[in-house]
């Protein structure tokens, strides 16, 4: 945000930081410790829950605290937004594909989300509230369209946690 | 005598069919290796995410330009890249930290095979698949183009750019995860490699700026993919000898860097990596010597073949208007539009005295002004020579009225400006007579969209001022049929620039 970025790099550069932050968090949803774990109490669903939302605020703050003083784009508002809608993406990826390979669904969000973007200069721009990074701050489609895969995402590692495969971590 | 102290026996020397024998031992093992390693790549798994967001992304907006092979071919370069890296350095990265992450490391370490050759082994699969996926949709694209396109062959350079950069992007995950393998350097690296890549351009400024060595950059940071680019003169490949060379640099600096590790063959990578660095460094100071040249292009000096700067031989498509309308092959698709724009006024105008025999399309002159900033001139002072605006519909959202809009603000301006007025040097000293300005301002049809804040630079030049009676005369003479004004023009143009007006009525303008 320092540098002389146009207009576009105004809006899409805050984007790459908010998908790295979804992609480090729906990775970190997998455990290391597997069956042991499990075997541990009722309490692990609530720990998965506690764990993803804290990280999830501490992912925006940091990132609105990075931003502070700076003419970031979009404000507070659109941080949370994006850090909540693409971790939800993340921690859905975690339950089907496994925590390994959940990047996949934040970075591959993120390219299109930056194309989103790229249309709001260069019309017909994409109006569809499930790209919310396209969407301004304050809009409310793409707030509840980011807010229900969050929630989904939520709902899905709190009840079923990340997949673990049997024979590794993935293709490869 | 022990086994221990016992002298080895003697190796005897290779023979040549022995020493051949070996070689094609080895490079059987190594097919071998690089097939299991193609079965078991994750790049395989992300292709379909690579075709997806190459359509959604690229594809469809590739598509949607007029079916020009520059404006595609250079969008493609612009374009494919950007799709591509996300997966492919992901996959890379992932394959990259194979070992690490399994915690196989020391398991393989006994194997017969060097380290260095197992990671270049799995690099080459990773890269094979992901130069399928790229070459898949340059393929789709050129394809489509070539069915559609009215003139011309493929660009390949922007291709070959494209396809280069793959490697490049393998490499660079591949090192990251092989280096830091763990759970994290995959979103990480491709993070970093999309960051870079993504922003590389925006800090390129003017012609001479090093970062135009970024594989996405297509011609001249400020106009890249333009109708008028590549069209007349051929596609300068300077800029993209010089991507090639940068990313073919880069890819051997960092497998060469992988094998720095391996004390076998260190000297051998150190060297692999200082002549790919050489490499990479001598195309990004090769950039920085880049100039802007009028066709719109980069040209690299130290890499410019002067053929290149030979204008394209080609037969004209023109329209059968009453004066018609020449235009490059290439444009051929707009020329309908060109003719539905300026079709009253090359109607109103044939025939009469001064009026040109036809109307050429001539090549746009480009200049490079301070920073990103560039100029588009051309056509002259003649109304025979026009230039295609480089917004022809469907570039960068272009509509079709937007089109005519500039046809009339320019060509029509042009051509009815060098009728009423005499053209080249017979304009008066003391400039257009309001008579004159009436019929030149009635005469050239403006689209709505035109608006006055459009003109304004014209009124009192070429057009009356809003609201005199010259305007007020130029509307009724508007409102005249083409065949009504040619017939008045007829009886009046003779005059040249003697003719003048009342101010009350067009019809009361008469010869002196």
């Amino acid at each position: 945000m320092y540098g002389h970025w146009d207009d576009y790099g105004a809006l899409q550069m805050p984007l790459i930081f908010e998908a790295a932050c979804a992609a480090i968090i729906a990775v970190a949803a997998g455990s290391p410790f597997g069956e042991p774990e499990r075997a541990t109490g009722r309490w692990l669903p609530y720990l998965r829950l506690g764990t993803a939302v804290t990280l999830t605020g501490l992912a925006a703050g940091a990132l609105a605290a990075a931003g502070t003083g700076l003419p970031l784009a979009g404000g507070f508002p659109d941080i949370l937004r994006n850090v909540a809608g693409l971790t939800g993406i993340g921690l859905l990826c975690a339950t089907v594909l496994g925590a390994p390979l959940a990047w996949t669904g934040p970075l591959t969000y993120l390219v299109a989300g930056m194309y989103g973007l790229y249309t709001d200069w260069h019309p017909p721009a994409l109006g569809t509230p499930w790209l919310w990074p396209a969407r301004p701050p304050h809009d409310v489609g793409g707030a509840l369209c980011a807010a229900a895969v969050f929630a989904a995402g939520l709902a899905a590692i709190t009840l079923r946690g990340a997949r673990e495969r049997r024979g590794g971590d993935g293709p490869g | 005598m022990t086994a221990a102290t016992a002298p080895a026996a003697p190796r005897p020397a290779p023979t040549g069919r022995s020493a051949r024998r070996g070689a094609a031992a080895a490079a059987l093992g190594s097919g071998r290796l690089l097939r299991l390693e193609l079965r078991r790549n994750a790049m395989l798994w992300l292709l379909p995410v690579v075709f997806a967001l190459f359509w959604y992304n690229g594809y469809r907006e590739i598509m949607a330009l007029p079916p020009m092979w520059n404006l595609r071919a250079m969008s493609l370069q612009n374009r494919l890249l950007f799709d591509l890296a996300v997966p492919v350095t992901a996959a890379a990265a992932w394959m990259g930290s194979r070992e690490g992450r399994r915690g196989i490391a020391d398991l393989v370490a006994g194997t017969a095979r060097p380290r260095w050759s197992r990671q270049l082994a799995g690099w080459a699969a990773t890269t094979a698949w992901a130069e399928a996926g790229c070459l898949a949709c340059v393929a789709v694209v050129y394809l489509m183009t070539a069915r559609q396109a009215s003139w011309g062959g493929p660009p390949w350079w922007p291709a070959v750019v494209s396809a280069a950069g793959v490697p490049m992007l393998t490499a660079i995950g591949f090192a990251a995860g092989a280096w830091f393998p763990g759970r994290f350097v995959t979103p990480l690296a491709t993070v970093v490699v999309f960051f870079g890549l993504a922003f590389g351009t925006q800090a390129a400024s003017g012609d001479h700026s090093y970062w135009q060595i970024s594989p996405l950059t297509a011609g001249a940071v400020d106009i890249g993919a333009a109708p008028g680019v590549a069209t007349f003169y051929r596609y300068l490949p300077d800029l993209s000898i010089a991507q090639v060379m940068f990313t073919a640099g880069l890819t051997v600096a960092v497998l060469g860097a992988l094998g720095i590790s391996a004390a076998r063959m260190r000297w051998l990578a150190v060297v692999i990596t200082a002549v790919g660095l050489t490499a990479a460094g001598t195309a990004v100071a090769l950039a920085g010597t880049g100039r802007f040249d009028p066709h719109g292009m980069i040209v690299i000096p130290a890499l410019h073949n002067a053929a290149s700067d030979q204008p394209v031989r080609y037969t004209p498509a023109c329209s059968h208007t009453p004066i018609p309308v020449c235009v490059h092959p290439a444009f051929a698709t707009f020329l309908p539009a060109m003719t539905a724009a300026v079709g009253p006024e090359l109607t109103e105008f044939a025939g009469l005295p001064g009026a040109p025999a036809r109307i050429s399309q001539v090549t746009a002159v480009y200049r490079q002004v301070s920073g990103n900033g560039i100029t588009v001139s051309g056509g002259g002072t003649s109304a025979a020579a026009f230039v295609v605006p480089d917004q022809v519909p469907g570039w960068l959202g272009t509509t079709g009225g937007e089109f005519a809009a500039q046809l009339d603000e320019g060509m029509g301006i042009q051509l009815a400006s060098d009728m009423i007025l005499g053209g080249d040097g017979q304009q008066s000293a003391s400039g257009p007579g309001q008579a004159q300005l009436a019929v030149i301002a009635g005469s050239v049809r403006f689209p709505s969209s035109v608006e006055s804040r459009d003109l304004a630079p014209l009124y009192g030049r070429l057009l009356p001022q809003p609201g005199i009676p010259a305007d007020r005369a130029a509307r009724r003479f508007a409102a005249l049929s083409p065949a009504a004004r040619h017939a008045w023009l007829a009886g009046h143009l003779g005059c040249g620039a003697r003719c003048t007006g009342t101010g009350t009525t067009t019809a009361r303008s008469r010869c002196r």
